[in-house]
């Protein structure tokens, strides 16, 4: 799992392919610590490397962009490959918690997308 | 492996029919030629020359397969085959020269005629041995046909599969109608295979063209239930993990009413009126504003 400030309150995470999304007490304390060192307010997660989300993968998610809400981060995933998000959206059964961009310049941008308008678009 | 006739009395249909073709072979044809050209002739559907050559291999066919004992059950064998496949082929081109096939069903009942009325006027045989070759008659036509039929279905079928998958692939068409803008026009029912494929080929160019926001039109859907709005939900959820904005637009009275009894939820979903208005919102989303020029 590879962290880079962008710069401002911005944080880019690379998964990287040892990561195990089924042990996330591993990476979560670490992963909230540098955050809050940095003074991160928006995570941008990078699933570029990430061909398929499985339930597994997606529960990972969720308990990221949930540590990260507790702490006052936004979190947006960004480059879903199309078979993912067509994976995904078969089983899932409400709306992801997280924000989502096209890519990582639109989500620094803040061009997000949240699946809940309620809470209000960036764009 | 050809199975053998075993049967003394279906043997007896066979050699009969066999005495009789070889002794009447001559009228046999013409008749059979005769039966043709009033049925295809006055229509053009096949020539005289064609005619001839046809009723030519079907009794040489026929013949063959006589003499190659087979009994009804084992027409597994090459005779059988090439009698098989004569009829097959026969039904085709009939079909291709603009014929139908119940001109060919009526051309096999004039050939069981024929030779049935050919058995009738010999008094050689029994009433046993009469009855056996016009059961043996019977069996055979009534297979080939058959045989034919399936044949056509079969076909039928498969030429209605690939127009409806023809026109799934035409009926969803997406359009990029402004850059970053795609539109998905919805026309007809949809069910799960068709939502696979609209949100596969939808999916695949939100990522091609990087867009930013689809409006999914449903002005053409006419009826609704909760399983085609869970697709549709579905198929917003999708465009949203790949960080684009959903609109869905066209919802029509009786679906909103549809979706109101069947206690659908649509609240997490932006919806407008129209297609127009949809565009409009895709646009103000983006900060591009189209105005009318004034002279």
């Amino acid at each position: 799992m590879h962290l880079t400030p962008l710069g401002g309150d911005l944080v880019l995470l690379e998964p990287g392919e040892g990561l195990d999304p089924g042990d996330p007490d591993a990476y979560l304390t670490p992963l909230i610590a540098f955050l809050q060192r940095v003074g991160a307010r928006r995570l941008i997660y990078d699933l570029a490397s990430v061909p398929v989300l499985d339930p597994l993968y997606y529960g990972w998610l969720v308990q990221v962009s949930s540590a990260c809400a507790v702490t006052g981060v936004e979190m947006v995933v960004a480059n879903v490959h199309a078979p993912a998000a067509y994976g995904l959206a078969q089983y899932l059964e409400g709306d992801p918690p997280f924000a989502c961009a096209r890519d990582v310049d639109r989500a620094r941008e803040g061009v997000v997308y949240r699946n809940n308008p309620a809470k209000g678009s960036t764009r | 492996m050809q199975k053998k006739n075993t049967d003394p009395v279906a043997r007896d249909a066979n050699q009969i029919l066999i005495e009789q073709l070889k002794e009447n072979m001559a009228h046999i044809s013409a008749i059979i030629e005769e039966q043709g050209r009033a049925l295809f002739s006055d229509r053009n559907i096949l020539s005289e020359d064609d005619i001839h050559e046809y009723s030519f291999e079907f009794l040489e066919l026929f013949i063959l397969w006589l003499q190659s004992d087979q009994t009804f059950g084992g027409r597994q064998g090459a005779e059988s085959h090439a009698l098989q496949d004569f009829f097959a082929g026969f039904a085709r081109q009939i079909q291709v020269r603009g014929g139908e096939l119940d001109v060919f069903v009526r051309y096999v009942q004039a050939l069981q005629r024929v030779l049935i009325e050919e058995l009738q006027e010999s008094e050689a045989y029994s009433f046993e041995q009469s009855r056996e070759v016009l059961l043996l008659l019977a069996r055979l036509f009534n297979q080939l046909v058959l045989d034919v039929f399936r044949a056509y279905l079969h076909e039928k079928e498969q030429t209605i599969r690939l127009q409806q998958e023809e026109l799934r692939q035409t009926s969803t068409p997406i359009t990029e109608i402004w850059d970053g803008v795609l539109t998905l026009p919805i026309i007809g029912s949809l069910d799960s295979s068709r939502t696979m494929m609209v949100m596969e080929k939808l999916l695949t160019r939100i990522e091609e063209e990087r867009a930013r926001v689809v409006v999914m039109d449903v002005t053409g859907v006419l009826a609704i239930d909760s399983q085609v709005s869970h697709y549709l939900i579905q198929m917003v959820r999708a465009v949203g993990l790949m960080g684009a904005e959903a609109i869905l637009t066209g919802i029509r009275p009786e679906i909103a009413r549809a979706l109101t009894s069947l206690n659908i939820d649509l609240g997490t979903v932006t919806t407008r009126g129209t297609l127009s208005d949809g565009l409009k919102e895709a646009f103000r989303r983006l900060g591009i504003e189209v105005r009318q020029q004034v002279h």
